[in-house]
Order: structure tokens, then sequence, then C-alpha cells
């Protein structure tokens, strides 16, 4: 029962005692006081009441508004049609590539084993090998254009996630990881796989050459070295 | 003293393209003895039944990395002192630096040439 509906049953209680002519002057001064108390508990539980119900509509157009905005997200596109998408089309990528390597190497090798002694001949060979290779790359082409869609997919999905989290204002949680991820960040710490630099090795051969020619054991690095290691 | 060119080599690596490469090098350079494992479990299991005169390892493989098979060899008394030398595309100098200091003989960066190759096992086994 709402709080403003207790608070009339209580008036009405109370008047009906005072309606039934009672003489002791101390029960109606008790009567008056509980009529005050009242009518103050009257106002406070609907000022409640009203907030309550504020807090409830605020917490709905919240709730339908996250609604909306993970509707706009799509995931059912996403989860269903994009990202599935996106790994068949990296598995088609590995498998041309693979595809053309080997393509690639066994014409190369065949070329390395020719041993015709007739000039012509040789020629000929080595020509229609160097054919195939020439055709072989051009797997590259179709590569270039699924990692192409694969790039437009992960752009779509990052730009609706960061437009999610923007409108709700979601941070990221701290130290949130599942057991195998912690599990392989540990292994890639401790055995040091950073993986393959974008834009050509981070260390020259020049320079690695240069750690193994000087005698010694490891080198001493100076501080911009060191530094540099934990960039 | 004088390289022999028939030593057996293992050469380390998860893709066997990879494998087939360093092969093919191997074999233009004049070492046509060559086995292969793919990963560090699988070199170490054969390193114990076999002596290597080269080791040419990748680092990045499951389940066990090159490094930790670097590791494990030079801990070995039966295996310690075979040459050991890292074709890797990791390139941080804290990778060449925690390599060398785990007893790596020379270590060659991704993607590389017959020539690297051939410069650095001169300069791990000697001219040949």
């Amino acid at each position: 029962m709402p709080a403003a509906n207790v608070a009339a049953q209580v008036r009405t209680s109370l008047a009906s005692l005072k309606a039934s002519d009672l003489q002791d002057a101390q029960i109606m001064e008790v009567l008056k006081l509980a009529h005050q108390l009242t009518d103050t508990m009257k106002l406070f539980f609907s000022s409640l009441d009203q907030s309550i119900c504020q807090e409830f509509n605020y917490i709905a157009d919240y709730i339908s508004r996250t609604r909306d905005e993970i509707s706009a997200l799509r995931p059912n596109d996403i989860k269903t049609e994009r990202i599935p998408s996106a790994g068949v089309e990296l598995e088609a990528v590995v498998g041309d590539t693979e595809k053309a390597t080997e393509t690639i190497m066994s014409e190369a090798e065949a070329v390395l084993c020719e041993d015709s002694t007739d000039y012509d001949e040789y020629r000929a060979a080595v020509e229609a090998r160097m054919m195939t290779i020439i055709e072989a790359c051009s797997f590259q082409d179709l590569a270039g254009q699924r990692v192409s869609k694969v790039v437009n997919s992960l752009r779509h999905v990052e730009s609706r996630v960061a437009r999610f989290a923007e409108v709700m204002g979601v941070r990221d949680a701290d130290g949130f990881e599942t057991e195998q991820e912690k599990a392989e960040r540990e292994r890639n710490e401790k055995n040091l796989l950073n993986g393959p630099a974008l834009g050509g090795p981070e260390t020259s051969q020049d320079d690695i050459d240069a750690m193994f020619a000087e005698s010694g054991s490891v080198p001493d690095l100076d501080q911009n070295s060191i530094d540099s290691l934990f960039d | 003293m004088a390289v022999e060119m028939t030593m057996p080599i293992l050469v380390v690596d998860d893709y066997k393209t990879m494998i087939r490469i360093i092969r093919n090098l191997l074999k233009q350079i004049g070492f046509e003895n060559v086995d292969e494992a793919a990963d560090g479990q699988e070199a170490y299991q054969k390193m114990q039944e076999n002596k290597y005169g080269l080791v040419i390892s990748d680092w990045n493989m499951e389940p066990m990395t090159g490094y930790e098979l670097l590791q494990k060899v030079r801990a070995d008394e039966s295996m310690k002192a075979t040459p050991f030398i890292m074709v890797t595309a990791e390139s941080k100098t804290e990778n060449v630096v925690a390599a060398k200091r785990a007893g790596v003989n020379n270590y060659i960066v991704k993607p590389f040439n017959a020539g690297t190759l051939k410069a650095k096992m001169s300069a791990v086994l000697g001219d040949f």
C-alpha cells in the first residue's frame, strides 16, 4: 500500500475517534497531536513516493535508452555476419597465400633442379616455370581485396562500439581479463613474444651484428638504450 | 678446423614454408643433411636422440618457444656445446640481449637472405 494511503487511513481513523464524542481532555489532546503527526507524515511520505517514482522513471528511461543504443550497435549483425565473415576472409587469405607459396616454391625448386644440357630446351623450361610463378603472384590482388573487407568490418565494429561507449559513458574496467588471456599475457611476457615489428625490424641486422661482434658477453647498454626497452 | 659439409643441421620452425626456405638456402650453401622440428619440444626430443652440428631455430613457437629451447639446450650437459642460431622476426633489443645472455651463438632477423645465413654460419662454425 502506498505511504500516502496509509497516512490517509490513519487520518480517517482519528477523525472517526474524534467524532465519537469523547469527553476526556487528555485523549483529545493526544488525538490532536496524532492528527498533526499524520499530516506531517503525509507530506513526508508523498514527497518520498514522488522521489522514488522519479528514480524509477529515470531508471526506466535509462534502460530504454541503453536498449536503443544496443539495438543501434546491431550486435546480432556483428555476431552473425561481420565477425564470422571477417574470419572466413582471413582464412581464405591464409589459404590463398599458402597455395601461391607452394606453387612458387615448387616451380623455383624445379628451376634449380633443371639440368637440361640443350640451351633452347633449358630456356623454354625455365620460361614456362617463370610464367607459372608470375601467375601465382596474382594471389596478392585477391588477398589485398579480402584484407580490405576485413579492415572495413573491423572499422565498422570499432566505430559502433566507440559510439556506444561514448553515449553510455562507459569506462574501461581495470585488470579485466579471462584466465586464458591472463595465461597468454604471462607466457608472452616470460618468453618476450613481441611479434614482428611494423615497418621492418626494430633492431637492424647491422646493429645485432655489432652486438655479437663485441668481445665478452652482453654489451653494456646506455640509459637511452635501456629506456627504449621500456617504450 | 674445416666445417664438415655433411654435418646434420636441425631447423626448428612452426611454418613449413619457412623450413622449406631454410632447407633450400642451406642446400644452395652446400648443406644437405637437414632435419626439422615444428617447435622447441620436438627439437629438444630430437636433440636427445641425435647429435647435430648446428641448430637454426625460430623464436615464436608453441608449445615450446625457441628461447625456451635455447635455455634447455644450454642447461643440458649432453648438448650445451651445440651451436645455436636464432632466426626470428622478434627484433626488439631486449630479445637480442636475452638470447645472447642465454647463450645463442648468432641472431638473424627475418626476412633474411642466403648471404646473411651463410655469413652467420661462417661466424659460428668457421669458414666453409
